[in-house]
């Protein structure tokens, strides 16, 4: 995975990318726009389930109303997500919090897909796993923070050690 | 006492000192800033987006302003708590940064902003609380709101990668003490 990372890392598009400097941090900004739009979105859902926020509508209704920013903004999270990996893979694929993100994203989108399997007849989906999904959600966006500080925050742990 | 002599108080403070010397500090504490802003930005998104009239027509402005609120002010609340302990460990740098500068007169313009409207087109939001269209005032206001939060959110981002900044700094030196 090293070799393929620092191979990545040498190939044209990867330097094209780093050696332009607005763009990794536009990128970047444009993530944590987007993590705003999706979070949100993933939090009203989960408050709606929970009773506390929305309930004059038909949680299919909310489902509607919010399952779309989520499915844009997780595609868009995941296009400059892709092209920041592109363009530093060897820093992404050496912390272990990049790979704990990717499995906790994972199950993030899962949770919300079995929330919206409920939520979309009107059925009462479950206390815990909306709870659960908000929580692996923050999760998400520590993780994403967490990769620039690998040793840091893993000690022993982090691949980089 | 001005502001730089503030600026190197913080600096100089215990809180500045713990987030030196505590490696996970950083990290949490910035992590915890991007939950913070995500939330601000993307609740303060969804009032802006209604008196846009873009989605959520059926629900009054004040229905939702007044849900999201709580939620916009909570998570301001965290952003500045861990907004300042971000500029106490490194207070110096940051004082003198002119993105971290343009960083807080955007969040001025965005709370100006507000304020006006708050005290402006909201002050008769009775009459027009339910209708689709919203007057014009009130959606200048969510449109300049909504650059404006993403004004400081870009610039934000920017200053970690502004020369002279450093994240990491060593435990046993205090920057603060070195610059005039």
């Amino acid at each position: 995975m090293e070799q393929f990372a620092q191979w990545l890392q040498a190939t044209q598009l990867s330097v094209a990318i780093q050696s332009t400097t607005w763009l990794i941090p536009l990128l970047q900004s444009i993530h944590i726009v987007m993590i705003g739009v999706v979070f949100v979105a993933v939090l009203l859902l989960v408050l709606r389930v929970l009773g506390v926020a929305r309930t004059d509508e038909p949680p299919s209704v909310v489902w509607a109303h919010f399952a779309p920013w989520i499915k844009r903004g997780v595609t868009v999270l995941a296009l400059t997500g892709l092209v920041l990996i592109i363009s530093e893979p060897v820093r992404e694929f050496t912390a272990l919090s990049f790979w704990l993100k990717m499995l906790l994203l994972a199950l993030g989108i899962a949770s919300i897909a079995a929330l919206g399997s409920a939520l979309r007849r009107d059925g009462a989906a479950s206390r815990p796993l909306a709870v659960f999904t908000l929580l692996l959600w923050l999760a998400v966006i520590f993780l994403g923070r967490a990769i620039a500080y690998d040793v840091e925050v893993w000690g022993a742990l982090s691949f980089k050690a | 006492m001005d502001l730089h002599d503030i600026a190197l108080a913080v600096g100089n403070s215990g809180l500045g000192e713990w987030m030196r010397t505590n490696v996970r500090a950083m990290p949490i504490v910035e992590a915890l800033h991007v939950i913070a802003a995500a939330t601000v930005f993307g609740t303060v998104l969804v009032v802006d987006l209604r008196l846009l009239g873009l989605p959520d027509l059926k629900r009054a402005v004040t229905r939702i302003s007044g849900e999201m609120l709580h939620f916009t002010w909570a998570a301001f609340g965290l952003a500045v708590i861990t907004g300042v302990m971000m500029f106490a460990a490194n207070a110096n740098t940051y004082y003198g940064n002119t993105e971290f500068r343009i960083k807080l007169l955007a969040l001025a313009a965005a709370g100006v902003n507000m304020a006006l409207f708050h005290f402006g087109a909201f002050r008769s939001v009775a009459q027009w609380d339910s209708n689709q269209v919203s007057p014009r005032a009130a959606k200048v206001a969510a449109a300049l709101s909504i650059l404006l939060w993403v004004g400081v959110i870009f610039v934000a981002r920017w200053i970690g990668f502004t020369k002279g900044y450093d994240f990491s700094v060593p435990d046993n030196i205090d920057l603060d003490l070195t610059i005039p």
